[in-house]
């Protein structure tokens, strides 16, 4: 999958999308909220799977998009995962 | 019985030490740092022991900090210009606290602060590659630092009132000002120990962002007040 991912601002450039690195954010953050490590792996996958396909036909997309959809099908596996998650760029 | 210009010049620092335990950004970076350590997989010693040296880090920093304003103060103060200091920090109160009451938070959601986003950054950056005790507590020293521009007037006002008393008073009022200024940092240490979740914390800290935005801005204000009309104008003797 070659999906280019602008960073926020659009001034940091861009990069491709990771899924492993997606994956690994989801993990973190479910781990932050004291979730079990298999429940974080099944929540990242489950993540994952879900950006796949709704990257499925964009060439591009803002890491602000793919932090709000992520956050979005994190809320339905861990809602505590999915609130940290979506602040975590905001807190300090 | 305790002379009552003493427990007035307590009164004052501990006031100035409530106003900076209501400041948030030793908080932010203290949930931060909990988050990228609980994600880390550590144990929750691990866990406590980084935490720890945060906390310490940024009792060592308040306390140098506000012992250096002391000495500083001390030498500059002569008997003709106590009417000039005490104007001039009461007007640094009443200054920064109407700072924090127009912009203490970013807009939008989240805990985002107005502190500049290059030490913001950098904090954030930290505390993800924070993995040793030692980093920690330089962490804590860098973020009483970071939140300097907010914590200058309280420590500022602490330290002046503070070289007015005798030597073995001056000691407890600083040692008063820090404890008192890491209440809000141990809460939120002694509830990450306890297990409980950071999305509890962070959320009840976004719930009630404003309230303690108003808490710090109101205190700064009401302790610029009385020291301007309690120490200034006394001194003038207007009123009187």
């Amino acid at each position: 999958m070659n999906v280019q991912i602008v960073k926020r601002g659009g001034r940091r450039g861009h990069e491709t999308f990771s899924r492993d690195k997606l994956h690994r954010s989801i993990v973190a953050a479910c781990l932050s909220v004291r979730s079990s490590e298999g429940g974080a792996k099944t929540a990242a996958n489950a993540v994952c799977m879900a950006m796949e396909k709704w990257l499925g036909e964009r060439p591009e997309v803002t890491s602000d998009d793919l932090r709000r959809v992520a956050t979005r099908t994190l809320k339905i596996h861990n809602p505590e995962a999915a609130y940290y998650y979506s602040q975590h760029k905001h807190i300090v | 019985m305790i002379d009552i210009q003493i427990l007035t010049t307590l009164g004052i620092v501990a006031l100035a030490a409530l106003i900076h335990a209501s400041f948030q950004l030793g908080v932010s970076v203290l949930t931060l740092l909990s988050g990228h350590s609980l994600s880390r997989k550590q144990s929750q010693f691990r866990v406590f022991r980084l935490t720890t040296s945060f906390v310490a880090g940024v009792a060592t920093m308040s306390l140098l900090i506000l012992s250096f304003f002391a000495l500083f103060l001390g030498y500059v103060t002569t008997d003709d210009n106590h009417v000039l200091l005490w104007s001039i920090i009461s007007g640094l109160l009443i200054g920064v606290g109407i700072a924090i009451w127009v912009f203490y938070y970013r807009p939008g959601e989240g805990t985002r602060l107005w502190v500049p986003r290059g030490i913001a950054a950098f904090l954030t950056d930290r505390t993800k590659a924070t993995k040793r005790s030692a980093e920690a507590f330089s962490l804590g020293l860098a973020t009483v630092l970071g939140e300097l521009p907010f914590l200058i007037a309280p420590l500022a006002v602490s330290a002046y009132a503070l070289i007015h008393l005798p030597a073995a008073w001056q000691v407890t009022g600083i040692a008063l000002y820090v404890i008192i200024s890491l209440s809000s940092l141990v809460i939120v240490w002694m509830l990450v120990g306890g297990g409980h979740k950071l999305s509890a914390i962070q959320a009840w800290r976004e719930r009630h962002k404003r309230f303690l935005q108003f808490v710090a801005a109101a205190g700064l204000l009401i302790l610029g007040t009385y020291t301007y009309v309690n120490e200034a104008l006394v001194l003038t003797g207007v009123g009187l």
